[in-house]
């Protein structure tokens, strides 16, 4: 099934564990399969699969009326082994699934579905169903959020920010 | 165009949504504000490392796909499907193998990142979710336009078209970021496959990775991920990297032909 992979990918820093992410992608083909008929020819198979993914995660959220579903796996795992934030003492690669996975749910989802599956912002918009404006200014702040936690403490980035200023910008705020 | 402005279109320059006049001017912006330029480029240096990092787990979907594809079945033929395994229960309790997971990233990421430079890195994952997966993207088909938006990087019409001789055939292009830097992306089809040329402007410094022969007077380099072969040249004008999956030594005659070319 040529999208199953990419499915499971986003289903996995969604779920608690694999076998959860692996359900999640099994009930959205599933669901897929049984609702073909609404499937427009021509349009994108592949956000079509998507949003019948994050409706089915909703619904599930909804039915299970409990935050801990999701709770994030790195989440998970920093607080288990009791190393919380500190992950920069591993590679740079576990820092950064670490700082993913402590981001909120909505920023990690349209870092996720943006950054890694390449979707458009028309084509999230239409995925999450929420406005474009809206889809831009969540990755916006999601990549900062990002580049936050990948800081240590968090304050190098913000003082970093506010020492780029942009010379245009510095010029308006002189006027 | 202010720098507001760029911040607020940013996500739509960086998928490359912007219609040609709002790019253009949000290329111009870029050219003349260094602080906007930085931004842009941490970003897109941080999205290909989010994806290299995503993209190294790795997702074998055939025990899932061979599930599915039974429960499709046993619905065809008016079967109660088996109910969905409790494991949505699990939804609410703390992974209890996450941790050797994570180790299992971190070991996977290694393989890839230990040994290949970051700029081939990020070219063979963009070459897999832009040719191997054909992920939707907004690609710009038309040859005079491809050769226009080459003109705006740097490249110029002798060079484009030099590419396009001997046998590789133009699909289509687009703008993207490697290692944090603006590289125009060509799928090429050699009648056959599609391969991806990734060109900049060169700027004098020396292409990472071992060089593996000098091809026209040229350093050519070359490395070899799991899936992706990856070569590259260097020019006095042009960087150029290729990607293909399917051998080294057709990686590896792209760049000796855009060594001979270029």
């Amino acid at each position: 099934m040529p999208h199953s992979p990419s499915l499971l990918r986003v289903a996995r820093q969604l779920a608690t564990d694999r076998s959860a992410a692996e359900d999640l992608v099994q009930e959205t083909l599933l669901r897929a399969w049984r609702s073909f008929d609404q499937f427009q020819t021509g349009t994108n198979a592949r956000a079509w699969l998507f949003r019948i993914m994050f409706n089915a995660f909703h619904a599930l959220a909804r039915k299970m009326g409990s935050r801990a579903v999701l709770m994030p796996l790195d989440q998970a795992s920093a607080e288990t082994n009791g190393r919380g934030q500190t992950g920069f003492a591993l590679s740079d690669a576990a820092a950064l699934t670490e700082a993913l996975g402590g981001l909120s749910l909505e920023h990690r989802t349209v870092l996720l579905l943006g950054v890694v599956e390449g979707f458009t912002c028309r084509e999230l918009a239409d995925i999450l169903s929420i406005p474009i404006g809206t889809v831009m200014s969540r990755l916006s702040r999601a990549r900062q959020a990002l580049r936050d936690r990948l800081t240590p403490a968090g304050s190098a980035s913000k003082s970093e920010r506010s020492a780029a200023v942009c010379p245009e910008r510095e010029a308006r705020e002189l006027r | 165009m202010n720098c507001g402005e760029i911040a607020r279109l940013a996500p739509l320059y960086i998928t490359g949504e912007l219609e040609a006049a709002r790019a253009a001017e949000f290329d111009r912006h870029l050219r003349s504000c260094p602080s906007c330029l930085e931004e842009v480029e941490r970003q897109a240096r941080l999205d290909a490392r989010v994806r290299e990092v995503i993209l190294a787990q790795g997702t074998d979907v055939s025990e899932l796909d061979r599930r599915v594809r039974d429960l499709i079945a046993a619905e065809g033929k008016g079967h109660r499907l088996p109910r969905l395994r409790p494991a949505w229960r699990r939804w609410a309790t703390v992974a209890m193998g996450s941790a050797a997971a994570l180790v299992l990233i971190v070991v996977g990421y290694g393989s890839l990142g230990q040994h290949v430079p970051r700029l081939y890195a990020d070219a063979a994952v963009d070459h897999r979710l832009e040719v191997t997966e054909q992920q939707p993207r907004p690609w710009l088909r038309d040859p005079e336009q491809i050769a226009l938006l080459a003109q705006q990087q740097g490249i110029t019409r002798a060079a484009f078209h030099a590419i396009t001789s001997r046998g590789y055939r133009v699909l289509r292009a687009k703008l993207c970021y490697l290692d944090g830097r603006s590289f125009l992306h060509l799928v090429l089809s050699d009648g056959t496959h599609e391969i991806s040329l990734y060109l900049r402007q060169s700027d004098g410094k020396p292409l990472p990775g071992p060089v593996q022969e000098i091809a026209n007077g040229k350093p050519l380099c070359m490395s070899d991920l799991a899936h992706s072969h990856v070569a590259s040249i260097e020019t006095p004008e042009l960087v150029a990297v290729v990607v293909t999956d399917q051998s080294a030594d057709a990686a590896r005659n792209l760049a000796r032909f855009a060594a001979a070319v270029l």
